[in-house]
């Protein structure tokens, strides 16, 4: 052992690693990225099977000892009905109804949006994508300020006031999760149907035209089909998507006893239970690795469905005829009550004081001053330290991950790309996409049960904003690098080996071609993982603590507490933030973003 | 079988692009006829016009006594109703679908009968000698058997009237040598009219019988390949046809060899603004004959021939010699300029031996 170490050491001091900057870089993220990456995986692995210290008290055995006590706990005692087999059950379920209205939500839309004659189409391939941007809880939160009846507390909901009394089945419950889950996934479908049928190489339409096909037959005939493997993509990651959701259930289930497997892990973390929390995150991320591989295989399988590009020609669109004017109608009913309503519904609460009086003396600013508001005991949303703390928070946290993940991604780019066909190569490639394939909410569980202790030379992480830091930065790399790969590819190896012909080294290589060339691509993958931290909500949900509360979770705090407009106020100041980040972000790459928000 | 008939044809992409330019041409019935032009000339337009795959803004199109569009009262004929054979550059085969099933897509379209979708197939197979690939997809299918499932796609509903566009250009070349027969045959042994589009000057000239030269949205010249390439209406056709290139000598850059060329012709020097000179017809010959002194600059040999630059009063054209010449690079030559390869263009960029 000790003479292969020496041997490996030997090999590493032969190498003169300063003369190899790119395995230098190589060897660092290496090991970097299998601790963030492998050791909460294995952690949590163990923790599924290992007794935990408490339990270890209780019932006289040894901390670390094997057991099979929290496999049996979740799939086999009398409480695994309430902790598994229900959560399991509603959330394929709820998963099932909301990624069937989004994928039908989606196809139409993009349909009626890219190839028909719909008004306004050009602002809706915008507007309809909104709703993605929203934080999760958004399109939640603003449901429940409206329908909200008598069973929880706090101000009355917003159709109460206005006398009519929502039963409990459209308040809380399956049907409003599935409703509001697939109006904020929809875009999503949106925007894969609408690029798969941007790409669909018009003269496929155009040959069966000339044969004499209708265009309801080219539709049924050809393009139909040819959408079969994006409906496939759509399918699958709606529903891991849906899987992983935190917000939506926790704030419409909770109230029903409606409990999903992710609001389940929750109420495990909360109560301490990390055996349990172990084996129900092992759970939850077999599904989403399965469903993730599928769709992977799917797409390759279906790769010879990919065709050759045609002259770029767009489709002209279909007149619509009599169909016009109410699918127009259509189009813009949904970007109503997915985009705008929330929006809407969630400023008016911050402003009535009285909710569902719209007499104008109804209206001031008082939730925000904090002035003379009778029956809250909490300052204004200006005034709140704990939206001071967790704004400061947001941008921190937020704001350190995308930059580490921006250069973080362009070093595993360059180190993959100029490392090719090399071990490390493949396994950067390889470990750097593995958090993808995990739930938020499970990944999460893995970080907890990795930093909660200190190990070795690492300290216990739990509290502090830098585990929060971390989490973000490996959960959002798979994306970063997967730019930066592109980015050093398009590149190209030339422009740095026409510097090293003329004798520049590699940093001056590094500083004076290579980062000019790679500008525009830093900043994106800066913006868009800024973007996607600053509406987190299920990857740091259980590892905030006081002090640490970002925006989103401290508007679920809020919801707790029954401070409705505190925690509406929250979420429209995360709107502003990502809708600025968004402006400027077109600004930068001077194109639709729509293509870039992969996450 | 009919004749092809644009009439004021004018089509334009926003305000500023005019693509087609008040097009009034008439293609003959059974003609193998090329639209020939650079990118952007107009040329995919009018074919595009022709399926019924554009409307013209203004104009009309007929064929034989169908009218495919016509301006005047508003008419056009849907495309799915034209009843042509269309082909694409990227063949654009039904990804989906296998080799059968692309190619029985216009008649399932025509509504014939199982039977009879079954003969027309075997009709086709043998015709592309697409044995055995009936139940592939195209991925699975090289360039060459696309091509071919493409063609056989179009041809299966009988067209009278075909459309190619670029169907040649995706080819490596020698499968394009091949393609280029199989395409000749095809027009000879079926006799329908067909249209084809290309950029590429060596494929009209080897297939077409009729080629139309376009430039800026407007047919240049039409005419038969050869009479093309001898009689070039224009400076534009000249340039166009012919590899290597026609040599263009600027008239008022003048110097001993327009001199020389004039003398050759019956114009005065006021009258000719630009010589062109056909590379096959500059001779290079040995001391004492010849026209006018030039230095051999580079030797650049095909294997059938040799082109030759030359510099000629401080300007370089090159000659096509199916010799080897018989002096080295450097060294100074005597030129013949043989005179049916000489044309002379006016200040309106018109062949004068054609006025």
């Amino acid at each position: 052992m000790d003479k292969s170490l020496s041997r490996f050491w030997t090999i590493i001091r032969s190498y003169k690693l300063s003369s190899h900057p790119n395995l230098t870089i190589s060897l660092f993220l290496f090991v970097i990225l299998t601790y963030l990456v492998l050791a909460p995986i294995i952690s949590i692995l163990s923790n599924s099977i290992r007794l935990t210290r408490m339990d270890a008290i209780l019932s006289g055995g040894k901390f670390g000892d094997f057991t099979f006590k929290y496999i049996e706990r979740v799939f086999f005692s009398p409480i695994s009905e309430n902790i598994f087999w229900t959560p399991l059950l509603n959330s394929f379920t709820v998963s099932f109804f909301a990624t069937i209205i989004a994928l039908i939500l989606g196809l139409v839309l993009a349909s009626l949006v890219t190839s028909t004659n719909i008004l306004g189409r050009r602002y809706l391939s915008f507007l309809l994508i909104i709703p993605y941007m929203l934080p999760s809880q958004a399109i939640a939160t603003a449901w429940i300020t409206m329908f909200k009846n008598r069973k929880v507390s706090g101000p009355l909901g917003m159709l109460e006031a206005l006398g009519i009394y929502p039963p409990d089945w459209l308040a809380y419950g399956p049907l409003p999760i599935s409703i509001c889950m697939a109006l904020s996934y929809f875009p999503f479908a949106f925007l894969l149907f609408s690029n798969a049928l941007n790409k669909i190489d018009i003269q496929l339409e155009e040959v069966a035209t000339s044969l004499g096909a209708k265009t309801l037959t080219v539709w049924s005939k050809i393009i139909i089909p040819l959408l079969i493997p994006t409906t496939m993509s759509v399918l699958l990651l709606t529903v891991a998507r849906t899987l992983g959701t935190f917000a939506t259930p926790y704030i419409l289930g909770t109230p029903a006893k409606y409990t999903l497997l992710s609001t389940s892990l929750y109420s495990s973390v909360r109560s301490n239970e990390s055996g349990v929390v172990a084996v129900i995150a092992i759970v939850l991320s077999c599904i989403g690795i399965i469903l993730l591989l599928v769709d992977i295989s799917v797409v390759k399988k279906w790769q010879r469905f990919v065709t050759v590009g045609g002259k770029g020609i767009k489709r002209p669109p279909s007149k619509l005829g009599v169909f016009q004017i109410p699918t127009t109608i259509f189009a813009w009913i949904i970007f109503l009550i997915a985009a705008f309503g929330p929006f809407l519904v969630l400023a008016l609460s911050t402003l009535m004081r009285e909710p569902g009086n719209f007499a104008l003396s109804n209206f001031d600013l008082a939730y925000w001053t904090g002035v003379n508001v009778p029956g809250m005991d909490q300052p204004g949303i200006f005034t709140s330290p704990e939206i001071i703390i967790a704004l400061r928070n947001s941008f921190l946290i937020a704001g350190s991950a995308a930059i580490i993940c921006g250069i973080l991604g362009l070093i595993v780019g360059y180190a993959v790309v100029r490392l090719p066909g090399s071990l490390i190569s493949a396994y950067l490639r390889q470990i750097s996409f593995l958090p993808y394939l995990m739930p938020g909410l499970a990944f999460a569980a893995a970080f907890l049960s990795l930093f909660a202790v200190s190990r070795g030379p690492i300290p216990a992480l739990y509290g502090s904003l830098s585990l929060l830091i971390l989490v973000m930065v490996v959960t959002y790399l798979p994306y970063a690098s997967r730019s930066g790969i592109s980015a050093m590819m398009q590149v190209g190896q030339e422009p740095e080996e026409a510097g090293m012909v003329l004798g520049a080294g590699f940093w001056r290589r590094i500083f004076k071609i290579l980062a000019p060339l790679q500008k525009s691509a830093l900043v994106v993958a800066i913006i868009l993982p800024f973007i996607t931290g600053m509406k987190e909500l299920s990857l740091v949900v259980m590892l905030v603590t006081p002090g640490t509360e970002l925006l989103t979770t401290q508007s679920i705090r809020f919801l707790d507490f029954g401070y409705t407009q505190l925690a509406n106020a929250t979420i429209l100041i995360i709107g502003v933030v990502v809708m600025i980040s968004v402006l400027f972000l077109n600004r930068v790459t001077k194109t639709n973003l729509a293509s870039g928000l992969g996450g | 079988m009919h004749e092809v008939k644009l009439n004021s044809i004018t089509k334009s992409f926003g305000r500023n692009s005019l693509a087609v330019d008040n097009l009034s041409v008439t293609f003959s019935s059974g003609e193998f006829v090329c639209l020939l032009g650079p990118s952007g000339c107009g040329k995919t337009t009018t074919l595009r016009m022709i399926a019924g795959l554009e409307n013209p803004d203004n104009g009309e199109i007929h064929y034989g006594d169908k009218i495919f569009f016509s301006s005047k009262n508003g008419e056009s004929l849907k495309a799915e109703k034209r009843d042509l054979g269309l082909m694409f550059q990227s063949y654009a085969l039904w990804p989906h679908m296998t080799v059968f099933k692309n190619i029985e897509f216009g008649l399932v379209m025509k509504k014939l009968s199982l039977k009879e979708k079954e003969i027309r197939y075997k009709e086709m197979e043998k015709l592309f000698h697409l044995e055995g690939l009936k139940n592939r997809y195209p991925s699975e299918l090289s360039g060459g058997q696309q091509q071919r499932v493409a063609l056989a796609r179009m041809l299966a509903v009988k067209p009278s009237l075909l459309l190619l566009d670029e169907p040649l250009s995706n080819l490596d070349s020698n499968l394009r040598l091949e393609m280029r027969a199989e395409l000749k045959r095809l027009h000879y042994s079926l006799g329908s009219t067909i249209i084809f589009v290309t950029h590429d000057q060596m494929e009209a000239m080897t297939l077409a019988t009729s080629i139309a030269v376009m430039n800026k949205g407007i047919i240049e010249q039409i005419a038969k390949p050869m009479e093309i390439y001898r009689n070039p209406k224009s400076l534009f056709v000249a340039k166009f046809v012919g590899n290597p290139p026609m040599n263009i000598i600027q008239v008022k850059n003048g110097g001993e060899i327009i001199e020389c060329l004039l003398k050759k012709t019956t114009f005065s020097k006021n009258e000719v603004k630009t010589f062109g000179i056909r590379p096959e017809s500059i001779r290079i010959v040995t001391d004492g004959e010849g026209e006018i002194d030039a230095v051999l600059e580079t030797i650049q040999p095909t294997g059938a021939d040799w082109i030759v630059e030359l510099v000629v009063s401080g300007k370089s054209i090159f000659a096509i010699s199916s010799d080897q010449p018989k002096s080295d690079v450097g060294q100074k030559v005597r030129l013949s300029f043989k005179l049916d390869g000489l044309h002379v263009f006016d200040d309106q960029d018109l062949n004068l031996k054609l006025i």
